[in-house]
């Protein structure tokens, strides 16, 4: 009997374990053919152009060369400046973001006030709408208040379109509900005020919903690609996936032929500082996305 | 007469209440409600870049649209992107999601990490990438074909490999958000349901089929309506890698959008595209939300 429940336990081990190889091989094999362009530029950055048209190509760099960075770092392209831009414009966004959302996401979460639903409502229903269709009278108004003749207008110009974030404030609002009402009017008896309530004992324990939504906002900011296309109109406007574009879009010197080296050298460039963010804060990323759409 | 009192008194006690919610909703009227709403009275007229000099036109720019074959096409390869791309998404996702959830915490987060990736690179950097990778002489696309037999193939500049270019690179970076939404819900099933299956015999492909998928509804439904609202606004890595072409066999109606008002300077009817590609999605959501609640989720 026992030998044949033993009997039984291996076999159920063995198949658990190839199974577990199985899929260890499967998840491999995915993460390598999705990883693989990441891989080719950042490989790609360190070839020669004629390394680089190479049939077949080569799959690990075997003269590794700096030539492509050092033109990136020393050509016309003022990348730090755009590295710059893209910091400021998403860094703004994300403060500007972070007062709107905890504001009125509190204030539709815990006050009562005539008309509140049907604010709400009207600001949740344009969530989901395309926001390309938003541009077309914003830029007008950029181009008719001549915001980007400033640098720190054309930083408020690029941050415009995600000011009031419809999923931010859904966000705090939802947050702000499971805060219990007791809290605040026990604040309220020893005599804060509502100010008081708001910024010692609310902005506290908004903090994790805030730090993810910082997170979220940043991140899509800096891809905010078409708004800053169309807002920077020259090179020390551009952010840096602008920068990067014009870089793949520039034949080398005196060739038909696009620059591969320095487009790769520049698209890492591009990558590193975002992936850099992604690996030292990966569960506030995470939080940002799985908030609201799996319960906790 | 008192309604109106009682109405005034509770108005003036939330009066907290509106000033919390002031600067938001204010930037949002600023920034989102008045733009979406002179955007819809912008279809109505004709304007050439320079906005004094519009002209009414009524219906008329819509009339138009409808008999543009570029704009017909754009708006069937959205549609068809959108339902090449999304199920793509969602079973790949699925079933890596499904993959990582059985491992250990670290190897969960490395690959989820990994998945990801692309995704924080962004769609610009990726197409940058791509561009090389489909070179028709020494892309590595044709390479690793070419291993197999295949011929070369002008993956950017032929109908229709343009638009199944543009489907490729998109689904390098949208699979990353789905697969970290479903781990989350499959982590939120109960290990007692899971393990009361096994003590009742059931293999672990039934486990995923009887327990997990069903389970995992909410999250799919949410991934399928975020996704499809995404893809429907597809537009850089069309910017980026086939500028539409060839022929307009890979734009997309966002892509429309962008040409018709950033570079001809046509807001009005840029507008107007807008509108309709803003309906879809209207109808959509709305179909969503109707079949959400019948499935009573």
């Amino acid at each position: 009997m026992t030998a044949k429940i033993n009997k039984q336990d291996a076999y159920r081990r063995a198949v658990e374990k190839s199974t577990r190889f199985i899929s260890y091989a499967m998840l491999t094999a995915f993460a390598v053919t999705f990883l693989l362009p990441l891989y080719w530029m950042f490989t790609g950055s360190f070839k020669l152009q004629t390394v680089t048209m190479a049939v077949p190509p080569e799959f690990f760099p075997a003269h590794p060369t700096l030539e492509n960075w050092t033109r990136l770092f020393t050509g016309p392209w003022p990348i730090f400046r755009w590295v710059l831009n893209s910091v400021a414009v998403s860094l703004l966004t994300v403060v500007l973001v972070l007062i709107v959302s905890s504001l009125t996401g509190y204030g539709f979460g815990k006050k009562k006030f005539p008309g509140s639903n049907v604010l709400f409502f009207i600001l949740l229903s344009t969530m989901f709408l395309p926001n390309q269709v938003m541009l077309i009278p914003l830029f007008l108004l950029v181009r008719y208040l001549h915001l980007t003749s400033t640098l720190l207008g054309t930083y408020f110009a690029m941050a415009m379109p995600m000011i009031s974030s419809p999923f931010g404030i859904f966000l705090i609002k939802q947050f702000c509900s499971t805060i219990p009402d007791e809290l605040i009017d026990a604040a309220r008896i020893d005599g804060a005020s509502e100010w008081q309530v708001f910024t010692r004992i609310i902005l506290p324990l908004l903090k994790p919903a805030l730090a993810a939504l910082s997170i979220f906002t940043f991140n899509q900011a800096w891809n905010y690609f078409m708004w800053h296309m169309v807002l920077a109109t020259d090179k020390f406007q551009y952010t840096i996936p602008v920068g990067v574009s014009i870089i793949s879009r520039t034949p080398a010197i005196g060739k038909m032929l696009t620059d591969i080296g320095i487009t790769m050298a520049g698209g890492s460039f591009g990558a590193v500082f975002m992936i850099g963010l992604f690996v030292a804060f990966q569960q506030y990323f995470i939080r940002g996305i799985t908030f609201g759409a799996v319960k906790e | 007469m008192t309604n109106i009192k009682t109405l005034a008194k509770e108005i003036r006690r939330g009066w907290t209440g509106y000033l919390f919610i002031a600067p938001g909703y204010l930037a949002f009227i600023a920034f989102m409600l008045l733009p979406i709403l002179f955007a819809i009275s912008l279809s109505f007229y004709k304007v050439s870049f320079n906005l004094e000099a519009r002209q009414f036109a009524g219906f008329g720019q819509y009339a138009i649209l409808f008999k543009d074959p570029i704009f017909k096409q754009a708006l069937l390869n959205t549609i068809n992107y959108t339902l090449v791309i999304v199920p793509a998404t969602i079973f790949i996702s699925l079933v890596v999601a499904l993959l990582i959830d059985p491992l250990g915490p670290r190897s969960q987060s490395f690959f989820r990490g990994a998945f990801y990736l692309p995704g924080v690179a962004g769609g610009v950097v990726l197409s940058v990438v791509y561009l090389w990778i489909f070179n028709p002489t020494y892309g590595l696309m044709n390479y690793l074909l070419g291993l197999f037999g295949i011929k070369p193939i002008l993956w950017l500049a032929t109908a229709p490999y343009s638009f199944w270019a543009v489907c490729l690179v998109v689904l390098t970076f949208t699979i990353g958000q789905p697969i970290i939404l479903f781990l989350a819900g499959l982590a939120g099933i109960s290990q007692d349901m899971l393990d009361a299956a096994t003590v009742d015999g059931a293999s672990d492909l039934q486990r995923t089929f009887y327990i997990r998928l069903p389970m995992l509804r909410p999250v799919l439904l949410f991934v399928l309506a975020t996704q499809t609202i995404q893809v429907f606004q597809l537009w850089e890595v069309i910017f980026m890698v086939t500028g539409g072409g060839p022929f307009n066999s890979s734009t997309s109606l966002v892509y429309l959008i962008y040409q018709t008002a950033f570079i001809g300077g046509n807001y009005g009817k840029a507008s107007a595209i807008g509108v309709v590609l803003m309906v879809i999605i209207m109808i959509f959501t709305l179909a969503q939300l109707k079949f959400w609640k019948q499935t009573d989720v």
